[in-house]
């Protein structure tokens, strides 16, 4: 049996489709590992050499791994729900409904994308809290905290676009005091300070842009389903990218 | 095989390498299980359960309200044409049978003329000119027996196949004016 599974390993391992996805073999030196990592679309995010230190789970606790996986969830079980949810006030609230109790599997999909949004938002809070705590946000790393602050603002904004999708009465009022929030800005907002004097008011204030009317209705609904469901995953991929890629450049910080 | 008793060592099978074997086995098959069984939640979950379409089965009122002739008042709404001749009625669907079009019917020609590739059909189905391969579907139609209304079963149609004569594709109406695709009243 063990030898069949050899032999069969052997002939797999000649064939041209085989060589051409996996090119230098079993990583077992020191300079195959190397290659292995940079052949590698998914290794190659990993400095090819680390600090003993910085591997260390009590160091790390991966935050920012289990936020990029929540992340990729999110994306994944995204996609499935908007298989059924149409951004309609007249049956967002039906489809939601019947994401619950009529399509197979609606509710678990529905399940791990909120529990996934609630996990990355604290995630992404524990994965700051480590990095100042451990120091690692100071050079030559300072920009990187700078993007994982806009990583910040992009999910808070996500979790909150989102909110609004379901279109009960909890996502109604939630965004009403989010669009209230933006209304008391300074200088952007209608009832903010210096808004009124810099000629805001409820029709061109940031708001209005926000909701594409006065009230949260169908343009607002339509508004932040095209924020939550493209621009903001495609804006907070393309950050991602280039926090995994200052990593990369930095490496990992060590153990003060 | 007699005198190994109390050896349980295998020559082949180091002990680490069983437990290494083991323990792939036993991960990729957790992961393999976990991926599958999600796979196929998600297959099922894309074919739905409830429909939110128009219903294939309906009523489109009594025999006395239609004519002799086509009547294609409910063309739009139900995608159908009530045809009524000296024996009785029939409906057929308006649907063409060369690519899906929707055909309309002209009363100067008593003809249906497809806007898409030209299928032209006669107020039997049948087909005049063309390319449309068979003639055009009859769906089921009954009188409800508590208000005698016409209901037609959308989905359940006739489709014999077609004789090539000269004049088209053709045919014999003694064999289509059968129940439950023609009502005699």
């Amino acid at each position: 049996m063990l030898k069949l599974l050899e032999q069969i390993r052997g002939i797999v391992n000649k064939t041209q489709v085989f060589k051409s996805i996996f090119r230098h073999g079993y990583p077992d030196t020191d300079g195959n590992r190397a290659l292995v990592m940079f052949s590698n679309v998914i290794l190659h995010l990993h400095p090819v050499r680390v600090q003993r230190g910085a591997l260390k789970i009590k160091f790390t606790w991966c935050l920012g791994g289990l936020t990029f996986f929540f992340f990729i969830m999110l994306a994944i079980t995204g996609v499935v729900l908007m298989f059924y949810y149409v951004p309609d006030t007249r049956r967002a609230y039906n489809d939601i409904r019947d994401l619950g109790t009529v399509i197979y599997f609606g509710s678990l999909f529905r399940a791990v994308h909120r529990w996934s949004a609630h996990a990355m938002v604290f995630s992404v809070w524990m994965h700051m809290t480590r990095v100042f705590m451990t120091g690692s946000y100071k050079p030559p790393r300072e920009f990187n905290w700078v993007v994982g602050v806009i990583l910040l603002v992009t999910t808070l904004v996500l979790s909150w676009t989102g909110y609004l999708l379901p279109w009960d009465q909890l996502a109604l009022w939630a965004v009403t005091v989010g669009s209230k929030m933006a209304e008391a800005t300074p200088f952007i907002g209608a009832s903010g300070p210096f808004g009124p004097e810099l000629g805001r008011n409820s029709g061109n204030d940031m708001a209005f842009a926000l909701l594409g009317g006065t009230v949260v209705g169908q343009s607002a609904l339509l508004r932040f389903y095209v924020l939550h469901c493209l621009a903001l995953p495609l804006i907070t991929a393309l950050f991602i990218a280039v926090h995994f890629w200052r990593i990369r450049k930095d490496g990992f910080s060590g153990p003060l | 095989m007699a005198d190994n008793k109390g050896n349980i060592e295998d020559p082949d099978v180091s002990r680490r390498r069983f437990f290494t074997l083991m323990g792939l086995g036993v991960g990729w098959g957790s992961i393999v299980t976990a991926l599958g069984g999600a796979g196929l939640g998600a297959a099922r979950y894309m074919i739905p359960s409830v429909l939110y379409e128009p219903p294939t089965v309906f009523k489109i009122g009594k025999p006395e309200n239609y004519g002799i002739g086509v009547d294609t008042k409910l063309k739009k709404e139900r995608q159908i044409w009530v045809v009524r001749n000296e024996r009785g009625i029939y409906v057929m669907v308006a649907i063409c049978r060369h690519l899906g079009c929707t055909p309309n019917f002209f009363q100067d020609q008593s003809l249906f003329r497809c806007p898409c590739h030209g299928s032209i059909y006669d107020t039997h189905g049948n087909v005049v000119g063309g390319p449309a391969p068979r003639t055009l579907w009859r769906a089921a139609i009954s009188l409800d027996p508590v208000d005698g209304e016409i209901v037609v079963s959308f989905n359940t149609r006739q489709d014999p196949d077609p004789v090539g004569t000269p004049e088209g594709l053709m045919v014999e109406e003694a064999g289509r004016e059968v129940e439950p695709y023609f009502l005699k009243v």
